[in-house]
Parts: C-alpha cells; structure tokens; sequence
C-alpha cells in the first residue's frame, strides 16, 4: 500500500477542488458532444497538465505514481468524463514519448506548451484498416532530403479536432518488421495535414474523436521522436503511460458512482425500507466496492513497479482487463441501483455506462491484452527447439 | 560470465525454461522460430537496455539485431566496445 505524502494529498485536494467546480454542464455537453473548453481553460490554470514534466520545461516534477494519484482525484471528482479522458490523451500522448525520447530541441520547444496546455496534444496510431494490429499499419514516411514526408490515414484520433500537435506513428520500413515504425510530431498547420469532422460515438462523447488525413506532409528531421525505427519502443512506453493515467482517472470515477449508490441505496425507500437493506441490492454495491479496490491496488502496484523499472509487460495487460471491466460492471450495477432514475438521461447514471464500454476497446481491447497475456505465459512458444 | 552467456541465460529462463543451455546454438533464429513474439522483443530490449544500459530507442535498430543470441551479442559489444566472445 503506498503511503501518501502531505505533499501528495495536498496536490490531490487541490485538483480535487478545482474539478469538483467542473461539469455543472456536463450532461448537456454530453448530449451536444461539446468540449469543454471553459474547464480546460481551469485545469490549464491549475498546471495539471505539466504534472509528470521536468520543471526546467514548465512541468512540476512529479512521479509517475504522484501523477496517477492526482488524476485518479481529477476523475473521482470531475464529472465530465469526457474531459477526464481528453486530459489524459493530452498529456500521455505528446508529453510523455517528448520528455523520454524527443531531443533537447524538441522538448524546449513544445514542452512548455504542452505543460501550459497552450497547445493540446493527440497520438494518431490507428488506421480504417488495422485497429488494435499497429504492425499491419499503412501510413508511410519517406525520407526526402532534410524532411519526411507522410501519407495515409488514421481513425479514432481522440483529441483530434482539438489537437495543435499530433504525435503521428508511421510506417519507415517493411511491414510486420519490428524496427520499420518512426513517430513523428507533427503540427496541426502542416500543409497537407487535415482532420475530419468529429465522429459521434456512443460514450465520452465530450471528447472530441476525429480522423486525421496525412496527403504529402512534409514534417522535418528534427520533428522525429526517437531514432528512427524506434516507434515500437516508444509505444510500449506511450501505452503503459496511457493506461495508468487513464484507467488511473477511471478508478476515481468507479470510486464516486459508488458513494453515489451508497447514498442513494441507504436513502431511497422501497416497501417501506431503504432499498440498501435488501440483499440483492447491497450485493450489487458490495461487489462495486470490490471491483473499485481491486482496480485501484492494480493501478498503484503496476505504477510503482513501472516507476522502479521493473518488468511489467504482463502487469500491464492485467490492470487494462481489470479495470476496464470492473468499470463496466460498476456502470452497469449502478443503472440497477438507480432503476428508473439509472436508465433515463437525467441522473447521469446511464452517460457513465455508455462511458466506461470504450475503455475496454481502446489503449489495446480486452481480446488483444488477453492474447498478449497468453503469448507472455508461453502459450503459443514451441516447446522444444527445433 | 561472458556476454554471451549471459543472454543465453536470460532467453533460456525467460522464453525457454527447462531447454540445456548447450542446446541453444547462438544462431538459432530466435525470431523465426517463434521463441520470441513481436511483444516478448520489446521485453527483451527492455532488459538488454536496462542490463548494458544501453538506449535503444534513441538508436537505428534492426530485428535482425535481435535474431539470435549471436546477434544480440555483436549488438551490445558494438555499443560498449567490447570485444564478442569466441
């Protein structure tokens, strides 16, 4: 168990101060698909989004499992999940493969933007025709004196139409071959580079998705994050950042559905009775409570051993799985709990289940981190050398 | 313990316990043979770059850098100048 620091916790309240002041619009946001932009204005003035980032760059210096922490408070008190999770992208997306793999240029260059939340960040990984198999992508660069220029296609850019720098991972070598994807950074005002309009979808509907179009985008050698070829790499990195923070919010959002159900289950009357005395609601609540403490120990464990530089390939997968369905269930529970007042748009009960399905779609589906777990038991290995 | 010993140790507890280390020529094609998945390579050079320190990601690499424990041998000699074992 992680012992908080006063530090720590005064950070967390101070966050949490800030995002519970957040949302009061959410639902019609929802309902609109709008941004908030008035409550990325406050977050931006608070400085979370320079939260893990060098200070010498803007950023305030925290740890990793410091960022989790405070960013679980941003979803236990943030209403607009949407915002949560368009916070999370921003700052996973761009900050963290720039303050790891970008050259001292590139960081003095965009970090402090990043930190600042000046110019907001996004990751353009997946394509029409690949989803979760990155190696299958299509998107080209090819090397053209001091530039790269970039072609194709990616889907389900979150923060996409919102997006100043987009993070693009592209294909330099052959397909399938491990070393022959590059990332690159590249401006939202690159000739060439267009994005759609946003897509509707069915939940986190206040964060904006798009698809992004690369038609001969020059983006120069120095706009390249890492060496070149080293886009597996830097992924890896990416996405275990992105499913700490994000399912890290996750948690904070699981956490509060369940003091509201408790609230509501210990007030609300039925046949004479709060409705929390009856066994078969109380189960419903009880069995939330375990899946919001499982998924939080998952995410501080996998946080603190990534933090001490240990292996944490199958840890990883595992707290993706667990907390994205622990999400699920928890949403879909509390839609019970709150029977009527759950399933109509009013109470908000309904938008947290049709926010919580994408979490086990996105950052790798539960089918692709279950066949990584398989493969890293072994399972398909050959037994014997042939 | 030489280098090379030292990654046929680590493949052989990580991707193939139970096989003699004698079994494990250094240019079995660990790649091709399906001893190490795209996923297992990512884990390998994370403990080769944490094992030799050695930042690949800010280098060019090459799967074929990682093909056999030959290979992986020549690769991290190259970075810290060292001669490979015979």
């Amino acid at each position: 168990m992680i012992r908080w620091s006063e530090e720590q916790q005064e950070l967390c309240r101070a966050i949490g101060e800030v995002a519970a002041k957040l949302g009061s619009d959410h639902l019609e946001n929802d309902k609109n698909g709008t941004f908030d932009q008035e409550g990325w204005q406050k977050l931006k003035d608070v400085g979370l989004f320079g939260l893990p980032f060098d200070t010498r760059h803007g950023g305030l210096g925290k740890d990793l499992t410091t960022t989790v922490h405070v960013l679980e408070q941003l979803g236990y008190a943030g209403r607009d999940s949407g915002l949560n999770f368009s916070v999370s992208t921003h700052m996973v997306s761009t900050g963290v493969p720039l303050q790891r793999f970008g050259s001292s240029a590139l960081k003095e260059r965009y970090l402090p933007e990043i930190c600042a939340g000046t110019m907001i960040g996004a990751h353009a990984i997946t394509e029409p025709s690949g989803g979760s198999d990155v190696m299958g992508m299509l998107t080209t660069a090819v090397a053209d004196g001091d530039d790269f220029v970039l072609n194709g296609s990616k889907a389900f850019v979150s923060n996409g139409s919102i997006a100043d720098l987009i993070v693009v991972y592209a294909r330099t070598g052959a397909p399938g071959d491990v070393a022959g994807i590059t990332v690159f950074l590249v401006r939202r005002d690159s000739p060439g580079l267009s994005v759609g309009n946003p897509i509707s979808k069915m939940g986190l509907r206040t964060s904006p998705l798009a698809e992004v179009f690369l038609d001969n985008v020059r983006v120069p050698r120095d706009h390249v994050i890492g060496a070149k070829g080293a886009g597996f790499l830097i992924l890896d990195h990416v996405m275990k950042w992105e499913i700490l923070c994000g399912f890290g919010i996750i948690v904070g959002e699981m956490r509060r559905r369940l003091e509201r159900c408790v609230e509501y289950a210990r007030t609300r009357t039925a046949f004479g009775s709060a409705i929390g005395s009856n066994q078969s609601v109380a189960n419903m609540i009880v069995e939330m409570r375990i899946d919001v403490d499982t998924a939080q120990k998952w995410i501080h464990d996998t946080a603190e051993k990534l933090q001490s530089k240990a292996d944490v390939a199958s840890d990883i997968a595992i707290t993706k799985l667990v907390v994205s369905e622990a999400n699920v269930r928890s949403a879909l529970a509390a839609v019970q709990v709150f029977g009527g007042y759950g399933y109509v748009s009013e109470y908000g009960v309904e938008k947290d289940l049709r926010d919580a399905v994408g979490g086990r779609i996105y950052s790798g589906t539960s089918e692709v981190q279950r066949q990584r777990l398989a493969t890293l038991m072994g399972l398909n290995r050959p037994v014997k050398l042939s | 313990m030489t280098v090379k010993h030292d990654i046929t140790a680590h493949i052989i507890a990580e991707y193939l316990p139970g096989t003699p280390v004698e079994e494990l020529d250094s240019s079995y094609d660990l790649l091709e043979n399906g001893v190490i998945s795209s996923l297992e390579l990512l884990r390998l050079i994370a403990w080769l770059s944490d094992r030799y320190d050695i930042p690949f990601a800010d280098l060019e690499i090459s799967p074929d850098d990682f093909r056999s424990v030959g290979a992986i041998e020549k690769v991290v000699t190259r970075f810290e100048g060292l001669p490979a074992a015979e």
